[in-house]
């Protein structure tokens, strides 16, 4: 049985609302979600807040004994190059990082140089550049993700076409690979099961085999990707729980580095910035 | 049964297994599939303009719904079963009996046949009364939902209420590329 996830679910500050938002997406059978703090620089609100201990008892998901995991990611909404703060104290408490560039210089230095995880393709306006194949694949090399949303499109017959002229835009660039789709839901009843999310892959244009891996196996390298980059390249990994405050472990989950486990006297912090 | 011949291909159907999902339970006993069957066609013409409202004209009928679980049956023809599919995803609420419910379409399972369906669905509630079982209040339901367990089989035998028993295997070998 293959996982899905689904990583955007909006936080707008309602806990019941959230928790029937969880109990529903468990019922669909998503094993992994992550809850979405939206930041936006320009606007008047100060710095966001995570909800800790959302649900002391999480649901269980479907055909699973588990429950189901839940993640916290921060979205950066960029206008302008000095929004994102690289290396920021804030964003460590943050599972997975995101960026939505809203221009073409934004969207060439967040493929290629930011240390983000994904990268989201607004819905809610035509995007005023084009793809070009050079960051796509810049980004495609660093394993940065793109992310379209489809709640927008559910709700309103305008931003579907947006949506979907966004979407198939991206698709001629990056033909299809390192794609992942996902919700934006607010409500319970935005949410859709993961077998007609990759139904609507096809409407974005993916083909059958990348539509699946839109939902599953491009999330999971997504979380892996977050780990490598809070880890350090998988070298260090600390345990928030330990009674010592960092303990040292090799992470097995980046490719590059093997599975070696190195001393901690060993560590230079030029393998830090490799990548 | 009359063996299947190579004039059948154009009646082959896909029958897809999908779960209403309403925020409100009781809501669901007010569905018939009359009004689920409008608001199928509503959406697919919405989504997919005239060429998508002609499609469902032939060949797509809701076959099947129990109103206490939510769970019903729809068939399409195997050729375009992906696009009427695709604009499932799309519906927000149903209107029946002058109230609108505020509900959406899961898509469980596609199957070939409604006996591939009818099994996938026993598993299916098999593993619901499974994740009901440690959240009973009392000792009694607790009995009731081991016994309902203990209890579920497939009702074999000739049943002439699904003309498609006899239907070869192989139509199920290209229905499901993705799903596992």
């Amino acid at each position: 049985m293959s996982v899905f996830m689904d990583l955007n679910l909006i936080y707008t500050g309602d806990r019941t609302g959230l928790r029937t938002l969880l109990e529903t997406a468990a019922h669909l059978g998503f094993s992994t979600v992550a809850i979405n703090y939206v930041f936006e620089p320009t606007s008047k609100k100060k710095q966001v807040k995570i909800v800790s201990s959302v649900c002391k008892h999480l649901c269980l998901y479907q055909g699973r004994s588990r429950p189901i995991r839940v993640l916290n990611r921060l979205t950066v909404v960029m206008s302008d190059s000095s929004h994102f703060r690289p290396n920021a104290t804030e964003y460590r408490s943050f599972d997975l990082l995101a960026v939505q560039p809203t221009t073409e210089k934004l969207f060439h230095a967040a493929c290629m140089l930011y240390d983000v995880d994904i990268i989201c393709i607004s819905v809610s306006e035509k995007l005023p550049f084009f793809f070009k194949r050079a960051p796509v694949n810049g980004a495609a090399d660093r394993g940065v993700v793109f992310e379209v949303s489809y709640s927008a499109a559910i709700r309103d017959s305008t931003l579907r076409r947006y949506t979907i002229a966004n979407a198939i835009n991206l698709m001629e660039s990056c033909k299809g690979r390192n794609v992942i789709l996902s919700s934006a839901a607010e409500k319970a009843l935005e949410l859709r099961g993961p077998y007609d999310v990759t139904n609507l892959g096809l409407l974005f244009g993916l083909s059958d085999g990348d539509a699946k891996e839109a939902v599953c196996s491009t999330c999971r390298s997504v979380l892996l990707h977050a780990e490598t980059r809070k880890t350090a390249s998988g070298i260090i990994y600390t345990m928030r729980s330990c009674s010592d405050s960092a303990g040292q472990e090799g992470a097995p989950g980046d490719p590059e580095h093997g599975g070696s486990i190195i001393d901690s006297q060993t560590i230079k912090p030029s393998l830090a910035s490799d990548d | 049964m009359r063996p299947r011949l190579v004039s059948d291909v154009s009646s082959v159907g896909r029958y897809l297994l999908c779960e209403v999902i309403v925020s409100d339970r009781s809501r669901l006993l007010l569905l018939d599939d009359r009004a689920i069957a409008i608001a199928v066609k509503a959406t697919v013409a919405r989504i997919h303009g005239d060429y998508g409202a002609a499609l469902c004209s032939v060949g797509f009928s809701v076959k099947y719904l129990n109103a206490h679980t939510g769970i019903v049956f729809l068939r399409m023809p195997k050729r375009c079963y992906k696009l009427l599919w695709s604009a499932l995803p799309f519906i927000t609420s149903i209107e029946t009996r002058g109230e609108k419910i505020q509900c959406f379409l899961n898509c469980l399972h596609v199957g070939g046949t409604i006996r591939t369906c009818q099994k996938f669905l026993i598993r299916y509630n098999t593993q619901q009364l499974h994740r009901m079982l440690p959240k009973c209040k009392n000792e009694e339901e607790k009995q009731q939902v081991s016994q309902a367990l203990l209890n579920c089989t497939l009702v074999g035998g000739t049943d002439e209420a699904f003309e498609d028993e006899l239907r070869s295997e192989e139509d199920e070998e290209e229905c499901l590329p993705n799903m596992p």
